[in-house]
């Protein structure tokens, strides 16, 4: 069991998780309460890593921050960092590549929140930003801790983007998944499968945490 | 303008056409009253600063809500309004207590529990406060929603179809309710319902809407008995409404002569209505009278027409009867009389019966085509 | 909530601030077990560590090309270092430290018969008993080359490419062959020699006319710092050399 790929594994999912939280709290509530010109394009895009090979996405975050030219260039003129083959920019990668696992299951679960309620939390002098807090957000929750959930294990398991963008850096790309297939590489068939089995078990008890809440929150509306 | 009332003018075309004037003065309750569609909701939620009209002027207790001209416009938690969901919307993962707490928030926190327990026992809840919504009956999430409402210190109390969610029983219990708080409350109240006999109920004004509208306004009893228009009356369920032509005026009897369906009939002076051009009539149930073969009355005399009775109901106490008017085109007219005349005189389907129309009764409206609109 | 929030950054941040000491090497898969050994040795003898990114010159090539934090790197050819000097990406020209050679590798119990001029291979595609045959990709692994230029050498080209099975880097061509994916392959030396390997597999040693020669290089990159030159000395002196002789490198 490689300790360090893993730990570098959890750190990249709970990073992603990080920013992923309000990113999705924004546009979930944005496309669940808002009719907009452009709306479909916005959720088409939204959506694209759903369908996208991560080869692909790769292959675009690459040519983008390549520190060469453009933006990486640029960066690397003025804050001497790149996003390309470290930790900063796989949980980039990360981010943009697990969008659509934070929005759609946030969009959900505010979108059933009838919109009475919220309007009686206005009727009750609650300005909109305590009407988040304290109507909108306890009742998504059970939705969006899912998506986090949902996040965290699909980020554990990422692999094509990683070894795109991230290359196979011990203690800075090195994830478990790419472990995996480096120990395959190596010949070591036992780290292999001991990883392997685990991230299989991690996965199975995630979705049944999934199901479990989505069942649970079936129960608490109105 | 008077300070302790709220006055309401909206205009607007697209999306939703309105045009509205109201006033309602401090401890009034006013009615809204329409079909479906008609914009009364509409109007409640644009009161509330949930919607903003195209153009608007809504000022409550000398503050102003929203003035277009002036680019005013206060959000709805700004105002301080109290308004009762249809379906209630309370706050499903909080208790009764929490709920009603939430609106309190212009009072210090130390003071909120006190508050939100003596408005629980305002609404007669009192011994429920930990309990979540979803374990209460339609009535007693009703009172909860009602006493969040008040909680607010409302300028003006809002309730869009309070009652539509509950059976007959336990309506009428709300609404002797509602009428029994009303005498504490010293702000406008307003109204939405569909249900014109809730109006007539709970109202001291109502005001007709139909299409974004307001064609009448007044007391439910002088609506009913002297709509505007045709549409009004129809919309306030009047079932005598027909049409005619103006025969002559005589200032000197104080009567208007009309011909209807080659019949001549007496009505009140009503000179407004051009001779030989054509009206609407409508007369109310309580203004036609039975010729009781018993005691015959000198009401006999206004405007006789023979008939038979086609339909005869029992209910409530009346006696409701359609009869059948001997006339050029065949034509009903609906009246009630107290249940023990419809038994003593034995009145039954297929009876040939005497009936007259009080003059006084007769209430012109201008024409218009009385086809059934779709 | 919010402590929780503060913490997953803090953690990161320390992370960072580690990594940050230790140096990346890029080195081509074919060194792999070489190269870990003498990196043992080295923190043995020094106490400094290093962290080695494994995959095909090529790859690797183009990742330093990309900013990549390397600071040193070992290519299974010349001709990707010169590449990386040319472009200023090197602190000078490098040094070929060792001479590569290739092997034919079977499974143990392989029936495939295993002599210098791959015979038992042509007869193994001809008589069906071939189906799957693994080298490193030829586009950029120099191992692959070499593997092709073997074959065009013997004039199996042609008979062997409907059945040849890339390997995205030596190792994987290593590791399709001895799994049996792949019923034979041509693969480098070093691994050959590996120990992991020495139990399930078996090979024969090719003559190293066949193909060009595979002059393994190293060199230092711009962001190499003390410890990577150090390192970068460490494997041109004695302990280093036994190591590499002992995986099947020849000296330049």
């Amino acid at each position: 069991m490689d300790w360090q790929a893993l730990a570098l594994s959890v750190k990249l999912s709970l990073m992603t998780l990080v920013f992923l939280l309000p990113i999705g709290i924004f546009f979930g509530r944005w496309l669940a309460y808002r009719r907009f010109i452009g709306k479909s394009l916005l959720q088409t895009v939204l959506a694209l890593p759903l369908v996208l090979p991560p080869t692909v996405l790769g292959y675009y975050l690459l040519v983008l921050f390549s520190p060469n030219q453009g933006l990486g260039l640029w960066l690397a003129n003025n804050f001497g960092t790149t996003l390309v083959f470290n930790f900063e920019g796989l949980v980039l990668a990360s981010i943009i590549f697990n969008l659509p696992f934070a929005i759609q299951p946030m969009q959900r679960a505010f979108a059933s929140i009838p919109s009475e309620i919220r309007e009686a939390a206005a009727c009750c002098g609650m300005r909109p930003s305590t009407v988040l807090w304290k109507i909108e957000l306890p009742l998504a929750w059970p939705g969006i801790v899912s998506a986090m959930v949902m996040c965290f294990a699909h980020t554990l398991g990422e692999f094509g983007i990683v070894l795109m963008v991230g290359g196979n850096i011990p203690a800075e790309t090195q994830t478990i998944a790419i472990s995996i297939y480096d120990s395959v590489q190596s010949f070591d068939d036992q780290s292999a499968s001991i990883m392997s089995f685990s991230l299989l078990m991690f996965s199975m008890l995630t979705i049944s945490f999934t199901y479990w809440l989505s069942e649970r929150s079936s129960h608490t509306h109105v | 303008m008077s300070d302790s009332s709220i006055h309401i003018n909206l205009q607007q075309q697209q999306p939703i056409p309105l045009q509205v004037e109201l006033q309602c003065k401090s401890g009034e309750l006013l009615a809204l009253v329409g079909p479906s569609g008609s914009g009364k909701t509409t109007v409640l939620r644009a009161i509330a600063g949930l919607y903003q009209p195209q153009t608007g002027h809504i000022e409550c207790q000398g503050e102003v809500w929203q003035h277009s001209s002036q680019q005013i416009f206060r959000q709805a938690y700004q105002r301080h309004v109290g308004l009762v969901f249809q379906n209630y919307a309370l706050f499903p993962h909080m208790t009764v207590l929490e709920n009603i707490q939430q609106a309190l928030t212009d009072i210090p926190q130390s003071q909120r529990r006190e508050q939100a327990f003596e408005l629980l026992k305002k609404v007669h809840l009192d011994g429920l406060e930990q309990r979540y919504p979803k374990k209460l009956s339609g009535g007693q999430q009703q009172r909860v929603a009602v006493a969040r409402a008040l909680a607010r210190r409302p300028k003006v109390l809002l309730l869009d179809e309070p009652f539509s969610a509950v059976d007959q029983v336990t309506r009428r219990k709300l609404y002797r309710e509602l009428l029994s708080l009303r005498q504490s409350l010293a702000m406008p109240i307003i109204l939405v319902t569909h249900d014109l006999e809730e109006s007539t109920l709970l109202a001291d004004r109502i005001a007709l809407l139909h299409k974004g509208e307001v064609l009448q306004t007044g007391t439910p009893e002088y609506v009913s008995a002297h709509p505007h228009t045709a549409t009004v009356a129809r919309l306030m369920d009047q079932q005598n409404l027909f049409t005619a032509q103006i025969l002559e005026h005589n200032a000197s009897t104080q009567t208007t002569r009309l011909r209807w369906r080659g019949v001549e009939l007496q009505a009140s002076y009503q000179p407004q209505f051009p001779v030989n051009t054509k009206v609407c009539w409508m007369i109310q149930s309580a203004n036609v009278l039975l010729h009781r073969r018993d005691r015959p009355s000198n009401g006999d005399k206004e405007n006789p027409l023979q008939g038979t009775i086609i339909e005869y109901l029992e209910s409530n106490g009346l006696s409701q009867l359609l009869i059948e008017v001997d006339a050029e085109l065949k034509v009903n007219i609906a009246l009630n009389v107290p249940l023990h005349v419809g038994k003593r005189n034995k009145l039954r389907e297929n009876e040939k019966i005497g009936i007259s129309l009080l003059t006084e009764g007769i209430h012109l409206m201008p024409y218009q085509s009385l086809r059934r609109e779709t | 909530m919010k402590k929780l929030y503060l913490a997953i950054l803090l953690l990161t941040f320390n992370h960072l601030a580690l990594a940050a000491e230790i140096p990346v090497i890029a080195a081509a898969a074919s060194v792999k077990f070489a190269l870990q050994d003498i990196a043992q040795e080295f923190t043995r003898d020094t106490s400094k560590k290093v962290r080695i990114s494994y995959s095909s010159s090529g790859n690797l090539t183009r990742q330093i090309q990309q900013g990549g934090p390397f600071e040193m790197f070992l290519s299974a050819n010349s001709h990707y270092i010169d590449q990386l000097y040319q472009q200023h990406k090197t602190l000078d020209q490098g040094v070929i430290y060792a001479l590569g050679r290739l092997v034919l590798l079977t499974h143990k119990n392989s029936k495939i018969q295993l002599d210098e001029n791959l015979a038992g291979v042509k007869q193994a595609l001809q008589d069906g008993q071939l189906k799957r045959f693994a080298i490193a990709n030829p586009i950029h692994a120099p191992y692959g080359v070499a593997g092709k230029e073997v074959l065009h050498s013997l004039g199996l080209w042609e008979l062997s490419r409907p059945n040849l099975v890339l390997g995205e880097n030596i190792a994987q061509a290593a590791q399709f062959t001895s799994s049996g994916a792949a019923q034979a392959g041509l693969i480098s030396y070093s691994l050959a020699l590996a120990p992991v390997l020495k139990n399930r597999t078996q090979f024969i040693l090719l003559p190293a006319n066949l193909h060009q020669p595979l002059q393994q290089s190293m060199v230092l990159l711009n962001k190499a710092g003390e410890t990577s030159k150090l390192f970068f000395n460490y494997l041109q002196q004695a302990k280093a050399r036994n190591i590499l002789s002992r995986y099947g490198y020849s000296a330049p």
